[in-house]
């Protein structure tokens, strides 16, 4: 067996690149499924986004006709609540992000400008310290809510609120007046739905001038509440904007339609490589099945010497191992510098579970396909395997 | 020690039926030595396949030291096998990619019992020098002459001390000098307490041992006790 070194490379190559393109695979798979058991950390049930175009209006007058626009929606006994909302609205492409420091550190955070109602709106819990309140709305109050991956980043263990940050980098040249002073903490904050990282993110209350590139609301409404309330409200609101154009999206489904864009690579990823593996197992199959019906002598007279059938069929299987092992120890030390690099950013613990899925998926198909030629040569009486030589 | 009772053999295709054996019973009694004779494609290696338990008769029964074996289950077999018989093929049936040390090792590996990897290999070296190979035992077959070979294949038969080596034509893929070697140290071990049933088509090889039986298109025409000839 182990002097058959050519046939035996040309397996060990199959083999590694299985094992590659399997690890390529299970990391996006792995990295998704990580991602998904970490909370969205909001409300998206019988939640609808409203988005305006105010056309020509002079940005000026915005932020009152938004604010208008937020009293006329709360008049309505279907609107349970609603808030402004900066245009990266969950479940959008939009996003706003920026570096921010602590002087210490320095880190990318989504930034998200609402108001006072959003906690209510969307169902976001804050679980140290306090939301915005009418003290945050004063102009010189420069307070910010942060979510836990930004403290983590931030500050790690150590505690954040009252703490201070400021937008840019760790050397960027500031005044005391650029800091903001952190009041809150909220958990999670995944606007790209479950399978988005759980990013470092802030938020801002939308005050001052900023209220005027505000354009966008969030409505909490009553379950149950359909199509016929959205025509009415987008037709009253119409009369109130003096025509902008009005988008009504219900985030349930915006959140069906983000799944999508996360799952169709990992879908397509899946079959290629799951064409790949079957096409990988049959050559395998076919190279182990040639391989063990030379051998079939070999085996006679094993049998004849004392093996059982099953320890004829280790024995194949066994040799299987040995050479998925070799490929499998060259495939870690390719696999394992995406871990030791921290390529693409992602946690060790995906690569490394990744690792894992794949040895084991590996191992399993090698012994699958050594298994059924070996146990049918196996099963051969040993006089009839014998003459075979 | 081996006991065959109203044994036949039917080979079995979608088309033809060839009957390798009938009616055959056949006693090989402890310490005997044994020689099958007869013409080519007689039944001679089927007799000897069914005494070593490779094969299964169509009908008949196959006893080894008195217990009926023809219901075994394959590890029973197998296990059978291992402990009770040695085999010694024409065609040696060497491992190539094995060295001659572990050719000699392999029955050893599929014994349950206390030995150890190093007392494995220092009874595959005792079972060596016994057959006088000590000094080949790193080497590979392709590396040996025909009668180092088959003296390999001696060794392999006997490092698990069985109580009988089945030899189909041991002789047969060796010259005659050869030849008299292998059976000199067929007679040796037969001399230390070894069954031994050869099939050979040399009428002089039969000769040195005890016993002849002659087989005839599958059935038992002869068997007679001989005079043992040591001469060569």
């Amino acid at each position: 067996m182990w002097n058959k070194k050519g046939s035996h490379l040309l397996i060990i190559v199959e083999i590694l690149a299985s094992f590659l393109v399997l690890f390529g695979v299970t990391s996006l798979i792995v990295y998704n499924l990580q991602n998904y058991r970490e909370p969205i950390g909001f409300e998206y049930k019988n939640r609808w986004s409203l988005g305006f175009d105010s056309r020509g209006e002079a940005d000026s007058t915005v932020g009152d006709i938004m604010q208008q626009i937020k009293s006329r929606v709360l008049s309505y006994p279907q609107v349970e609540a609603a808030t402004m909302f900066s245009n990266n609205i969950p479940f959008t492409m939009n996003s706003s992000n920026g570096d921010v420091t602590n002087n210490k550190a320095t880190t990318l955070a989504q930034q998200f400008r609402t108001d006072l109602d959003m906690p209510r709106t969307l169902g976001v819990s804050v679980l140290e310290g306090r939301w915005f309140d009418k003290s945050d709305e004063l102009p010189d109050a420069r307070t910010l809510v942060i979510n836990t991956p930004l403290k983590k980043a931030l500050f790690g263990d150590e505690p954040a609120l009252g703490k201070k940050i400021a937008f840019g980098g760790v050397d960027d040249k500031r005044k005391s007046a650029d800091y903001f002073t952190i009041v809150g903490i909220v958990g999670n904050f995944k606007p790209r739905g479950e399978y988005q990282e759980n990013l470092p993110g802030l938020f801002q209350m939308n005050k001052g001038p900023d209220r005027n590139y505000t354009r966008s609301m969030l409505l909490k409404v009553k379950p149950g509440t359909d199509a016929g309330f959205e025509a009415k409200l987008t037709r009253d609101l119409g009369l109130l904007t003096k025509g902008w154009p009005i988008e009504v999206s219900y985030l349930e489904n915006q959140r069906t339609n983000q799944h999508n864009i996360a799952l169709v690579p990992v879908i397509i990823f899946l079959i290629v490589s799951g064409f790949l593996l079957i096409n990988v197992a049959l050559g395998l199959f076919g190279v182990l099945n040639v391989s063990i019906a030379k051998r079939r002598g070999e085996i006679g007279l094993r049998r004849a010497l004392g093996a059982t059938e099953r320890r004829i069929s280790r024995q194949f299987v066994g040799e299987m191992w040995v050479l998925a092992t070799f490929a499998l120890v060259l495939g870690l030390l390719l696999a394992g510098q995406f871990p030791l690099l921290n390529v693409f950013n992602l946690k060790s613990s995906v690569y490394l579970t990744a690792i894992g899925v794949s040895v084991a998926v590996i191992y399993l198909l090698v012994t699958l396909c050594a298994l059924f030629p070996s146990r049918q040569a196996a099963t051969v009486q040993p006089a009839v395997a014998l003459h075979a030589e | 020690m081996i006991a065959l009772k109203n044994i036949e053999k039917v080979y079995r295709t979608s088309t033809i039926e060839t009957l390798a054996l009938t009616n055959i019973n056949l006693t090989v009694r402890a310490g005997e030595f044994l020689s099958i004779m007869g013409p080519s494609g007689c039944g001679k290696s089927t007799l000897l396949n069914l005494m070593g338990l490779l094969d299964a008769p169509s009908t008949g029964q196959v006893e080894i030291g008195g217990q009926p074996v023809t219901q075994y289950r394959d590890v029973d077999l197998a296990r059978l096998r291992n402990q009770k018989i040695g085999f010694i093929f024409q065609s040696f049936h060497l491992i190539n990619d094995l060295s001659v040390l572990d050719n000699v090792e392999i029955p050893l590996l599929y014994r349950k019992g206390d030995e150890t990897g190093p007392s494995r290999r220092e009874l595959a070296r005792q079972a060596l020098e016994k057959v006088g190979l000590s000094n080949r035992m790193k080497h590979f077959p392709s590396q040996l002459s025909g009668g180092q070979k088959q003296r390999v294949a001696i060794a392999r038969a006997i490092v698990g001390q069985p109580a009988i080596i089945l030899a189909d034509e041991p002789t047969g893929n060796l010259d005659s000098a050869m030849g008299n070697e292998i059976m000199s140290i067929l007679q040796q071990l037969n001399a230390d307490g070894s069954t031994i049933v050869m099939v050979t088509h040399d009428e002089s090889m039969a000769k040195r041992t005890h016993r002849l039986v002659r087989l005839f298109d599958g059935a038992m025409v002869g068997d007679s006790l001989l005079m043992v000839n040591e001469g060569r």
